[in-house]
């Protein structure tokens, strides 16, 4: 919609924003948010060092900034970028995999 | 949890590195600059462009595999013995649902939108 996507990617930092992958229904259920979690972490730490990992989970009556985004912390750029090339267009839960970099001092403010 | 553990179906991610989706004029990376409500019009978009991709060419990700299908209702058969709800049958009257909740959502967002050429919003039938 009149979006234009010149410019690429921005400035690569270490932490990946990973969009279109998960909803807010699967992780209201503990289980699934285990799951989901589990498998998260353990594709990207083929990439690199994880340091964190942030996934905004639904609250009952609050707008969740970031909810539905999914947030890697690497231990470095290099490893960041590594994942990106591999993850994106991937399919997760049968959705294609968007991505793009994250602002580490938003990240570490929790401002998703 | 442990028995949980055990039971733990195959990973969420498909396919191996290689195995990506391909959008034309979607690309998947996104740069860091755009607004919520761009990059909310942005992912509407390339779920609605990935669905109509499914529906045209018939590939619509049901699995190859039987275990990681889930169950089927009862069978319904047309008068002449037919199934009619078929998994095929299913499968697309789901995706054709999604596509025409995210075309009303991609319409919220930009009421410019053009949705695409083989979309058909569904009959709602008005007595008088």
């Amino acid at each position: 919609p009149g979006l234009t996507m010149v410019g690429g990617a921005g400035p690569a930092t270490e932490v990946l924003c990973l969009l279109n992958m998960v909803t807010p229904e699967e992780l209201r259920d503990e289980d699934e948010y285990e799951d989901i979690l589990e498998d998260i972490k353990e594709e990207c730490n083929k990439y690199g060092v994880v340091r964190s990992v942030e996934i905004p989970r639904p609250i009952e009556g609050v707008d969740v900034p970031g909810c539905g985004k999914v947030f890697v912390e690497f231990n470095s750029i290099i490893d960041c970028q590594k994942a990106q090339q591999s993850l994106t267009g991937r399919k997760f839960n049968n959705r294609v995999v968007v991505t793009s970099y994250f602002d580490p001092d938003k990240y570490h403010r929790r401002e998703f | 949890r442990e028995e949980r553990k055990a039971k733990r179906r195959r990973s969420r991610w498909g396919g191996d590195e290689k195995e990506k989706t391909f959008i034309p004029g979607m690309p998947t990376v996104l740069p860091t600059n755009l607004s919520k409500e761009q990059e909310e019009a942005y992912l509407v978009q390339l779920q609605i462009e990935e669905i109509s991709r499914k529906l045209r060419t018939g590939e619509l990700g049901i699995p190859l595999n039987p275990e990681e299908r889930s169950p089927s209702p009862e069978p319904i058969y047309s008068s002449d013995g037919k199934r009619l709800n078929t998994r095929e049958y299913r499968t697309r009257k789901r995706l054709e649902e999604e596509r025409h909740h995210l075309i009303q959502q991609m319409l919220s967002l930009n009421p410019d939108f053009k949705p695409p050429a083989d979309y058909k919003p569904p009959i709602i039938r008005v007595s008088d």
